[in-house]
């Protein structure tokens, strides 16, 4: 199946980064296909390549894996200027870009699942 | 998309708007549902000057202008409140949760903000 999500929270503050991840594996471990993965509202900071929880599960990294293996994750340049989240703060294998890419997961998800509070 | 919360406290309804903005313009059909304190992000005369903001209510008319022109309103989150059809800023169709169900049931997809 191919499933689309939104993530709405930043790391650690909230479940939902945590559970958006663990969803999204738990999904490809079965076989199913991630169309994207958009983070929006404070989920962009989940994109911070400066994130460095010490001892902890550190969630940009997680992130950044999964879009390293092939997984389109997306970070909403406009949340993104919000926050102060500057091109070359975020994840490398992170894309910045606009609701057109949450359109876009949207069209292409035969299910798709919001993560947020 | 599913309205929620109330319009100010949080950056959801804000954000969704915006999603519904950036949504509609690549064409994919929308309908809006306003439930729970989500109702009150519609009502008329908003003035949060005072949080130094914008009001969120007054963007809603403008969206049929791109293509979105269906809005539900629950009808219980509406009389818990205290808010009438008419004080709304667009002629949203009051529903009750069942009929909720049956609309979300015909989406593909649902957006909660």
């Amino acid at each position: 199946m191919k499933i689309g999500i939104m993530v709405l929270e930043g790391p650690y503050q909230h479940q939902a980064a945590d559970s958006a991840w663990h969803f999204a594996r738990a999904a490809l471990a079965r076989g199913h296909q991630i169309v994207g993965i958009f983070l929006f509202a404070d989920g962009v900071n989940n994109a911070n390549r400066f994130v460095n929880p010490p001892g902890e599960r550190n969630l940009a990294q997680r992130y950044e894996e999964l879009a390293a293996q092939g997984v389109p994750i997306v970070a909403c340049t406009a949340c993104a200027k919000f926050r102060g989240l500057k091109p070359d703060l975020k994840m490398e294998h992170l894309q910045l870009s606009g609701l057109g890419a949450l359109a876009e997961y949207l069209r292409q998800a035969e299910r798709f699942v919001t993560f947020g509070d | 998309m599913l309205m929620r919360k109330a319009p100010y406290g949080s950056v959801y309804p804000a954000e969704g708007f915006r999603a519904m903005m950036g949504v509609a313009v690549f064409e994919l059909q929308l309908c809006v549902i306003f439930l729970d304190d989500g109702v009150y992000t519609l009502v008329k005369g908003q003035n949060p000057a005072a949080l130094d903001m914008k009001p969120l209510g007054d963007g809603f008319p403008t969206l049929p202008d791109i293509g979105i022109k269906e809005f539900y309103a629950h009808d219980r989150s509406l009389a818990e409140r205290g808010l009438a059809p008419e004080d709304l800023v667009l002629p949203a169709r009051v529903v009750s949760g069942s009929e909720i169900e049956g609309i979300l049931a015909g989406c593909t997809s649902v957006l909660p903000f």
